[in-house]
């Protein structure tokens, strides 16, 4: 709370600290060519040697306050006797500091109770403390700064390194979040592959991760019904839908439609691109799984299951519609004119012309797009978490139920379990091998697109 | 050949063969857009018929409740607008301020060649790996408070950043260099040129697909999942720290009830969230087409 | 021009507007192409010469928004007649582009194209004649018969340039139009095409768009005047030179604009 009001403390000091550098550095101005920074750049050089300074302060103050905290409680009176074991010190101390937080919280253990006021009071302490440190730390930036404000001091300069070196950091961002994906999966997964062998998860055909107990642990944990599912779902089922429809929309609307049918044409099918996956896993186990279900009993099927790979699998591909055509749509259109121009004039039909000239040059682009798309229906989760089912099953049958990678990893990850079980840590195996075929496939992707435009730039 | 070899019946014949093969295909390809289409009038419509009869005042400022009846959605989209905000304070300046970077000022290196390469990947990375990254980092490391919009919303933004980064540097890229060469022209530093005349120029590019990136991550439930925002929320959330759910969840919870009454609310609140998302491409096409210029 | 000219004319065109949407490109051009000699249209760029080219095989009906009136006859029928096909009258009517155009295929599937879609082969031996014909008759002939696998786009732009016209006679055309053939090729390759088209006029009827006068002069036998989308002189290519009617003629052809 008291941290709280000094950060607006910090930046309500850089506001006057503008100000007053601009205000001084406009006393110093001469006219023309007697500074080297306009005053505002000297007003924004101060501010920020008032608030960066300050804010490092503050951060670290956050990070080393909650131990300061504790270990003034447990020096205290109040907390002699506290049982030793620590997990239930540990409930205890959150349980303190929540009522510390919130008067109106009832305390479970009694221990609680005693701890509350020194725990308030120690957080007076050192957030007093804390605030003192950032004042004193604002004032001296601030000081530090406005020593520095003379005609040719360069405060454009300074401003603008700070500026890129905030750009760079954003943009090392993301280097950060693939660096945090690869090392958390790999982490996690590591753990994983102690209690279970990494030949026996990718080459078993066993997977039954609820009965973890017993020897045979490597036994329970053979994925590869996983890794089929996902590919007969997301690979096979729903590109045979996505690819014929999303190609021939692509080459309709490039080649066949006018202007006016394609400007509306194109955006309605760009809105099936947007609907959440969630209302497509609804649909499809709303309407269309029973659909297929009462299907498959007409065609002879004895007790066919309400989940089926076919249901996942086909809502799947119209999801996958939009993506595959305005892929194909691109690849089409970086085809130069001439080419088709060509076809033409040598008397082919439009659809000769297609078929023969346009599509074997436009398919480098095409089968790129192809792996993007299969990238993205491997790694689509909910529609396969509401239509596909649970059964780990190594069937060809499209009728059968069938799960898939991703349905495993929610599985495994919701519902309360704890933390660093085989059964929760397979999650992050299973999250790592997806991980990179979808990574393999968006690179290979991404190059075969880049090297297809520049060959006919 | 002549013109008497072009009237022969073989060559007639021929020709009519070609030609019937050209509207066959001509058919075939109109029907995969009818089909699609028809596909989205068939989920709409299905959504539709389900949900408009549970859309009312109540539903629409009722929160989560083990009885169909009373159950309502505020709650959920109270969660989802604490959750966007969150994602959009983040990942809206770190967006535009790498978009900026790489663009404009960006060396070229070899490391820049990671940072493009990571930003393209991390964009068509699958969700739910976001979701075990917000788990083992936030919840897990951090200790971050579970189920809570805060976690949600750094999980989406780190999820939309290369989104905005990615539409970002074509808007950017699009603002033409005679722009530049003119601020240049009368002395203003490289930084001025960017932040003065490339950056208000680019925009709206960079907020339409801003607003794209948002919609998809209001549109989004297999990260969340795995951050736990799956609370049953009976009041809405009143903190960034409190559990809560979003709207898809709620779609996600409902549809898994077994009473069948849980029908027409999840087909409601698949209405609302509809409607939201069609708000906001709405208004990115309408920004799109309002602003874009042609140089 | 008399009446009884229409009957010996390849290509007889009358009062030919081209409308693109609301835009008139080409206005009330009436000419008579005849077999067996070239025809050369000049004129500045933007004088419609390309567009009026385009109207003689029907090229114009893959652009939105492009209309044709008035008649172009050939042999004395109508192709803008609803019973003509358009694409039997391109297989009669070839066309060589401004820039070579080889599709990503082999050099000899670039020759093969038009003769399979047209069935003009029922037999492998009939096609290998069909393609080694047509690159003899194009002059490409000993280049590349040991390496007819190899991508077309992988020759010489003069190379391709003669692939692509090796690829129109492929189909037995009676007409063979060229666009500007020679406009991306640098002087020697140019000098190959330009023997070319003059050995093929023994058996097509050729018409050249160009935009430089010396080739006009060069390879023509007849040359046409175009500007601002209108014919303005129509002749011997030695009259047109020497000594034009039209003062806009003269003004061009001694080089006061354009």
């Amino acid at each position: 709370m008291i941290l709280t009001g000094v950060l607006l403390a910090v930046f309500g000091l850089g506001l006057v600290g503008w100000f007053a550098a601009r205000g001084r550095a406009r006393l110093l101005y001469k006219g023309r060519g007697s500074m080297h920074s306009m005053p505002g750049y000297h007003g924004w050089h101060l501010a920020l040697w008032i608030v960066v300074p300050a804010l490092v302060a503050w951060l670290v103050w956050q990070a080393v306050m909650p131990g300061l905290v504790e270990g003034t409680v447990f020096a205290s009176p109040a907390a002699q006797g506290l049982p030793t074991d620590p997990f239930q010190l540990g409930a205890i101390v959150a349980e303190a500091h929540t009522i510390a937080a919130d008067p109106s919280a009832v305390a479970f253990n009694p221990e609680a109770q005693r701890l509350v006021e020194p725990f308030r009071q120690a957080q007076v302490k050192f957030g007093l403390m804390g605030a003192v440190i950032v004042l004193i730390v604002a004032f001296a930036g601030g000081a530090f700064g406005f020593t520095r404000i003379r005609p040719d001091f360069r405060a454009r300069t300074y401003v603008e390194r700070l500026v890129l070196g905030v750009l760079l950091a954003a943009s090392l961002l993301a280097i950060l979040t693939t660096f945090g994906i690869v090392a958390s999966l790999v982490f996690e997964a590591g753990m994983f592959f102690k209690d279970v062998s990494p030949i026996a998860f990718l080459t078993g055909t066993h997977w039954s991760p609820a009965s973890t107990m017993g020897d045979n642990i490597d036994n329970n944990f053979g994925a590869v019904p996983l890794f089929w599912g996902t590919i007969y779902i997301g690979a096979i089922i729903a590109m045979i839908v996505a690819i014929p429809l999303g190609l021939m929309s692509a080459i309709y609307l490039t080649q066949y439609a006018t202007r006016d049918v394609r400007k509306w044409v194109k955006p309605m099918l760009e809105i099936l691109a947007g609907i959440p996956t969630v209302v497509y896993g609804y649909f499809a186990a709303l309407t269309v799984a029973p659909f297929i279900r009462d299907f498959a009993a007409s065609i002879g099927m004895v007790n066919p299951s309400t989940e089926s790979a076919l249901a996942a699998g086909l809502v799947m591909g119209v999801m996958i519609i939009p993506f595959v055509s305005s892929m194909a749509d691109d690849a089409l259109a970086a085809v130069p004119r001439a080419m088709s121009d060509g076809s033409l004039a040598l008397g082919a039909t439009r659809s000769e012309t297609i078929k023969k000239v346009l599509l074997p040059a436009a398919l480098p682009g095409i089968v790129a797009g192809v792996m993007l798309a299969i990238s993205r229906a491997i790694g689509e989760t909910m529609i396969v978490v509401m239509a596909a089912g649970a059964a780990a099953n190594l069937s060809a049958n499209p009728f059968a139920s069938m799960t898939t990678v991703t349905y495993q990893i929610v599985q495994m990850l919701t519902g309360d379990q704890e933390f660093n079980s085989p059964k929760t840590l397979s999650a992050f195996a299973l999250g790592l091998v997806l991980f990179i075929v979808t990574l393999i496939l968006n690179i290979v992707a991404l190059r075969v697109v880049k090297r297809f435009r520049e060959a006919y730039e | 050949m002549s013109k008497s070899d072009w009237n022969s019946p073989e060559a007639v014949r021929r020709l009519a063969k070609r030609h019937a093969a050209e509207k066959r295909f001509k058919f075939i390809g109109l029907a995969a857009i009818v089909l699609s289409l028809g596909f989205l009038a068939l989920l709409l419509v299905i959504m539709l018929k389900n949900g408009l009869g549970g859309l009312d005042w109540d539903f629409l400022s009722g929160s989560d409740s083990t009885d169909a009846s009373t159950a309502g959605v505020w709650g959920a989209a109270k969660g989802s607008l604490l959750t966007m905000l969150v994602t959009l304070l983040l990942s809206f300046p770190m967006g535009v301020l790498a978009a900026i970077y790489l663009e404009e000022f960006a060396p070229k290196k070899k490391w820049i060649e990671w940072v493009e390469v990571s930003i393209n990947n991390l964009a068509a990375v699958p969700s739910i790996i976001f979701g075990l990254l917000g788990l083992a980092v936030f919840i897990n490391t951090f200790q971050m408070p579970r189920s809570s919009p805060l976690v949600g919303g750094l999980t989406l933004a780190l999820m939309t950043m290369p989104v905005i980064v990615i539409s970002g540097r074509n808007a950017i890229k699009a603002v033409p260099p005679s722009i530049r060469e003119a601020a240049y022209g009368i002395g203003a530093s490289k930084v001025q040129t960017t932040f003065h005349h490339v950056l208000p120029l680019a925009l709206p590019g960079i907020l339409t697909g801003t607003i794209i990136g948002m919609a998809r991550a209001l549109g989004e439930t297999a990260p969340l999942l795995m951050i736990g925002m799956r609370a049953f929320v009976v009041t809405p959330p009143d903190s960034l720290t409190a559990p809560s759910s979003v709207l898809p969840m709620q779609i996600f919870l409902w549809s898994d009830e077994i009473d069948k009454a849980f029908v027409q609310n999840t087909s409601a609140a698949i209405i609302v969230l509809l409607v939201f998302l069609l708000a906001m491409n709405g208004i990115a096409i309408y920004l799109r087409n309002k602003f874009e210029v042609r140089w | 021009m008399t009446e009884a000219n229409i009957t010996s004319a390849k290509i007889a065109a009358r009062n030919v507007d081209v409308f693109y949407g609301q835009k008139k490109a080409i206005n009330d051009v009436s000419i008579d192409i005849d077999n067996g000699i070239v025809t050369a249209f000049i004129g500045p760029s933007g004088c419609g010469k390309s567009t009026f080219l385009r109207t003689l095989n029907r090229m114009n009906d893959t652009i939105a928004g492009a209309r044709v009136d008035g008649q172009i006859l050939l042999d004395g029928e109508d192709i803008y007649a609803p019973s003509m096909d358009s694409v039997a009258l391109r297989a009669r009517v070839g066309m060589v582009f401004q820039k070579p155009n080889p599709f990503p295929k082999s050099i000899y599937e670039n020759i093969a194209y038009g003769p399979r879609i047209h069935g003009l082969a029922s037999a492998k031996s009939d096609m290998d004649r069909i393609v080694e014909n047509a690159l003899t008759k194009a002059g490409l002939w000993e280049e590349v018969k040991d390496r007819l696998n190899d991508a077309g786009t992988a020759l010489s732009g003069g190379q391709q340039q003669r692939l692509c016209i090796a690829r129109a006679i492929a189909v037995s055309p009676e007409v063979i139009l060229m666009d500007e053939p020679c406009s991306a090729l640098d002087p020697i390759a140019t000098a190959r095409i330009e023997e070319l088209i003059d050995e093929l006029k023994e058996s097509f009827a050729i018409v050249i768009v160009t935009h430089s006068m010396q080739q006009a002069a060069r390879v023509s036998q007849r040359t046409a005047f175009f500007h601002l989308g209108s014919m303005v002189e129509y002749g011997e290519t030695d009259q047109i030179f020497t000594n034009p009617r039209e003062t806009r003629t003269k003004d061009y052809i001694t080089g006061r604009y354009g």
